[in-house]
């Protein structure tokens, strides 16, 4: 398996001496291509702090963090611009979509800051929107999308363009259990067709979802989960 | 209690006998609710007893060709039932429940350790669970998947009570941590 994300003793920390807070103790963690790994812990625990230094949105203290074999911690500003428009996409809890641009437009930023032709971006949009099940409403605007939609579409700008890996921090909060269950089989198939998603999420039934459940706690990553081999199903009546 | 109106129910739709009744059981319930045949057969003869099912023709003796039939008391009382919500029998008596009341009271017991040893086993039996929900058909498979449904916010009401239970005991934990009066912390807690 393809490693395409590695935490390597990666540590966060915010001030410094009496009043430094520790987001993130060194933690080592590997995720591979095909893997969907779930975060899960109470919250303050560093859940967003570790998807963060993922996504390249901050750098850590100490350690390592390695995306797609590159050291973001030591990439000039250009470079993680260029990482988090083609390789890494985010999906921001309260969605960050741009009230003013249709669906197909807020879905085709990444590209066109990435310097790609209108045409070839809105293509590229299209293709991201259908593969979220949403074809039909790229000339919608965020307002006019219910809350499902509007987070397909926060997805299908995280993907958009072929980006492999997926980092979402509680996508799923506010959805309804059937709108969260066909969020999570996309995330599922982006993982299943060779990609890698982080899912950051309190709701256990999603993190269900996952290959592998990882438990923060305090900035330590204190335990792991993997599928149980036998699942019993209601068993024999009483 | 649910397979005497599972059996009912299958009844009231037409006479059957007592192996049509156990795979016909099994179907409805998604597949994976095993029932044994004698068990049908000691529902049955519990039903006829009370006067809900009676017996057709007379095969005597031969438990297996007999067929049965729903009565009009077995109608009006499956009826009923449909009709009432289903009320908890015994709340808060299972083992977790227990476990977790005497840890706390214990004292000596990690308490935040037990609780993680328990989420952890509940999310693993919860991906166990979605992994053959992500194989089903959504057409197909509707017993079944209303069943893992059922067996899947179960398993994480559980996990949601357990985060519950670890965040009282962390504000407790955070509360003794820090005494209205700073700075007598010489002797290790
Ligand atoms: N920019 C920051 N400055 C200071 N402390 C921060 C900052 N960001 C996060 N923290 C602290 O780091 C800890 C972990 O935060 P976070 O990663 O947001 O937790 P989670 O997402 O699990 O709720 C918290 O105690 C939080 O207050
Ligand atoms: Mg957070």
């Amino acid at each position: 398996m393809t490693t395409l994300v590695e935490l390597d003793g990666a540590a966060r920390w915010f001030g410094a001496g009496h009043t430094q807070v520790t987001a993130l103790h060194p933690t080592s963690l590997t995720v591979g291509a095909g893997e969907l790994l779930a975060v899960m812990g109470p919250s303050g625990s560093g859940k967003t702090t570790l998807l963060s230094l993922v996504g390249g949105l901050d750098k850590p203290s100490a350690g390592r963090v390695v995306v797609d074999g590159q050291d973001v911690g030591s990439l000039k500003p250009r470079e993680l611009a260029i990482l988090r428009r083609r390789t890494v996409g985010y999906v921001f809890q309260d969605l960050n979509l741009l009230a003013g641009l249709t669906a197909r437009e807020n879905v085709a930023i990444p590209l066109e800051l990435d310097g790609r032709s209108i045409g070839e971006a809105r293509a590229a949009a299209n293709a991201a929107l259908e593969s979220v099940g949403l074809a039909s409403l790229g000339d919608r605007f965020p307002d006019d999308l219910s809350g499902g939609e509007q987070q397909r579409v926060a997805i299908a700008r995280a993907l958009v363009g072929g980006r492999r890996i997926l980092l979402a921090d509680e996508p799923t909060g506010a959805l309804d259990s059937m709108t969260g269950e066909s969020v999570m089989r996309l995330l599922r198939a982006h993982c299943d067709n060779g990609g890698t998603a982080i899912l950051v999420t309190h709701d256990a039934a999603h993190a269900a979802w996952a290959d592998r459940v990882v438990f923060l706690r305090d900035g330590r990553l204190v335990d792991e989960a993997h599928p149980a081999p036998n699942p019993e199903l209601a068993t024999t009546a009483p | 209690m649910s397979v005497r109106y599972g059996l009912l129910a299958l009844l009231d739709e037409a006479p059957s006998h007592g192996y049509n009744l156990k795979t016909a059981f099994e179907r409805r319930t998604g597949g994976s609710w095993a029932i044994n045949i004698g068990q049908v057969y000691t529902t049955i003869q519990r039903l006829e007893r009370d006067g809900l099912v009676e017996s057709l023709g007379s095969s005597a003796g031969d438990d297996e060709r007999r067929e049965y039939r729903i009565t009009p008391a077995g109608r009006a009382q499956l009826a009923t039932w449909f009709e009432n919500p289903v009320v908890a029998e015994a709340p808060a008596r299972d083992e977790l429940t227990i476990k977790v009341l005497l840890a706390v009271a214990a004292g000596d017991v990690d308490v935040t350790a037990l609780l993680q040893r328990q989420r952890r086993a509940s999310i693993e039996q919860l991906q166990a669970y979605t992994r053959r929900k992500a194989k089903a058909d959504p057409k197909r498979d509707v017993a079944f998947l209303i069943l893992l449904d059922a067996l899947i916010f179960r398993t994480e009401a559980e996990i949601r009570w357990l985060d519950a239970c670890d965040a009282r005991i962390r504000s407790l934990a955070s509360a003794a941590a820090a005494p209205p009066t700073a700075g007598s912390k010489e002797t290790d807690g």
